[in-house]
């Protein structure tokens, strides 16, 4: 990652995207120049493969869906290929074809950098439930019919945000297992880069459904799915339903909020310093914020317990946050950002002991994602 | 042949603001649109071909935007204005 050593919060916000500079210390932040201003940035992100590269997901209300890119750490920004919805094969920019789908293309919700073994590859998850891939870092596109024209796509609908593919996540260990999340549909995987797909929600439950229906393949509202640095087949979940956990690569779910009463929330990030460890920002089920201050639950996966990491006094009010709204470093200890719905970013430097308000007044945020050194 | 008048907006994407077209119809002019300025793609029409939601077409000051507006025939117009609604907060 950055050679600089700086530490870089990105932010993707309801009025365009900001770079954040700050050193290892993480105690000081310089808020950089505002880009895609005319856009909802529902991403931003940095490849950690070609250092300086970021891409920001940036959907314009008047001029449809856009994907930018800087090569210099957001001083510049270019718009690239966006994908077309199916039934286009393949889209390069400025490639003159001629309108014919019967869907079009929403929102674009998460762009996912590719395995490091494949270093041109990139993964966009789209609204209405579309997954694309670029084999040659975005200058074009190909749809992923496999999961676009999914036999189970006709029991598929919109959730409250829109009918998202938020969620992309590639196994360290092999660039052919994937797993995505789809709001109301629930997470899939793949084992075989991407040719075919398997619903992965066992154990997941849908309380919006009658009894006796609550468990069903497909139909759950995953919010948010976060990896494990240090064991690949440990997945944290936020889902519509509450927090789960799955130590065998998604093939089953365990529900592990309960003790939180309502484990309601959007978000969930887990760091690499700190294996065994997820963050989840706990929201009320009922109003979509958190109850009468700002917090955040960390998840103990050794001893199966939970600890809250903000004292109650320090930030009161209703926050909201989104499912791109929590990001973690690469640092020991790590580093924990959080964007809320209402233009905080909370940071902090010490795996939650203490925690800052980076002193600015962003739009709404979207999505926080962090560029960083690592600790070693 | 109509004169054309373009959103200020729509100049990050290479649009000029205002030209003259040869189009029968409103969907021919933003073809030929297209096709001189590369970057309009997908901004005024989405894959489908509709007019985006919040892009607004004027024939000599009338507003034809809608779900059939870009069948709308040219036929004697002077004028044409694309432009963007006041939207968002």
């Amino acid at each position: 990652m950055p050679k600089d050593n700086k530490v870089r919060i990105l932010v993707g916000t309801r009025k365009g995207s900001y770079v954040v500079i700050g050193d290892r210390t993480r105690r000081r932040w310089t808020v950089g120049p505002r880009a895609q201003e005319m856009n909802e940035v529902y991403h931003v992100v940095a490849d950690p493969r070609h250092p300086g590269d970021l891409y920001s997901a940036a959907n314009s209300t008047f001029w449809g869906p856009e994907l930018y890119r800087s090569r210099n750490w957001g001083k510049t920004w270019k718009e690239i290929t966006t994908p077309l919805s199916p039934p286009h094969k393949a889209r390069k920019f400025d490639g003159g074809d001629s309108p014919a789908s019967k869907v079009a293309l929403k929102n674009l919700w998460h762009v996912e950098p590719g395995h490091p073994s494949q270093p041109t590859t990139l993964y966009l998850g789209a609204d209405p439930h579309f997954l694309f891939r670029s084999d040659d870092l975005g200058s074009s596109w190909a749809p992923i019919q496999s999961i676009n024209r999914h036999p189970d796509r006709k029991n598929w609908g919109p959730g409250a945000g829109g009918a998202c593919l938020h969620t992309i996540l590639i196994d360290p260990r092999d660039a052919s297992r994937m797993y995505i999340g789809m709001s109301s549909v629930g997470t899939f995987r793949t084992d075989d880069n991407g040719r075919s797909w398997q619903p992965t929600n066992k154990g997941v439950e849908c309380p919006f459904l009658p009894p006796g229906q609550r468990y069903p393949e497909t139909g759950q509202c995953v919010h948010h799915v976060a990896a494990d640095a240090a064991n690949p087949d440990t997945f944290y979940r936020q889902d519509h339903g509450g927090m789960y956990v799955s130590h065998d690569g998604m093939a089953k779910w365990t529900r592990i909020g309960r003790p939180l009463g309502d484990d309601f929330g959007f978000c969930v990030a887990s760091p690499k310093g700190a294996p065994g460890r997820a963050y989840f920002v706990r929201l009320d089920g009922a109003g979509r914020t958190t109850e009468g201050h700002f917090q955040v639950h960390e998840w103990n996966d050794a001893t199966r317990t939970w600890k809250k990491l903000v004292s109650p006094k320090q930030f009161p009010g209703h926050f909201g946050v989104h499912r791109e709204g929590i990001a973690t470093d690469d640092l020991d200890p790590p580093g924990i950002y959080v964007g809320t719905t209402t233009g905080q970013l909370f940071v902090s430097p010490d795996a939650g002991k203490s925690w800052r308000l980076v002193p600015f007044a962003f739009p709404g945020i979207h999505s926080v994602s962090v560029a960083g050194p690592s600790s070693g | 042949m109509v004169d054309v008048r373009l959103d200020n907006w729509l100049r990050r994407y290479g649009s000029p603001a205002k030209d003259r077209v040869d189009a029968r119809t409103v969907q021919q002019l933003i073809e030929v649109l297209e096709g001189r300025y590369p970057g309009l793609r997908l901004k005024l029409r989405d894959e489908t071909g509709s007019l985006r939601p919040y892009v607004r077409v004027f024939v000599d000051g009338e507003d034809v935007s809608g779900t059939t507006a870009t069948a709308t025939p040219l036929d004697g117009a002077r004028t044409i204005d694309i432009l963007h609604s006041i939207a968002g907060g």
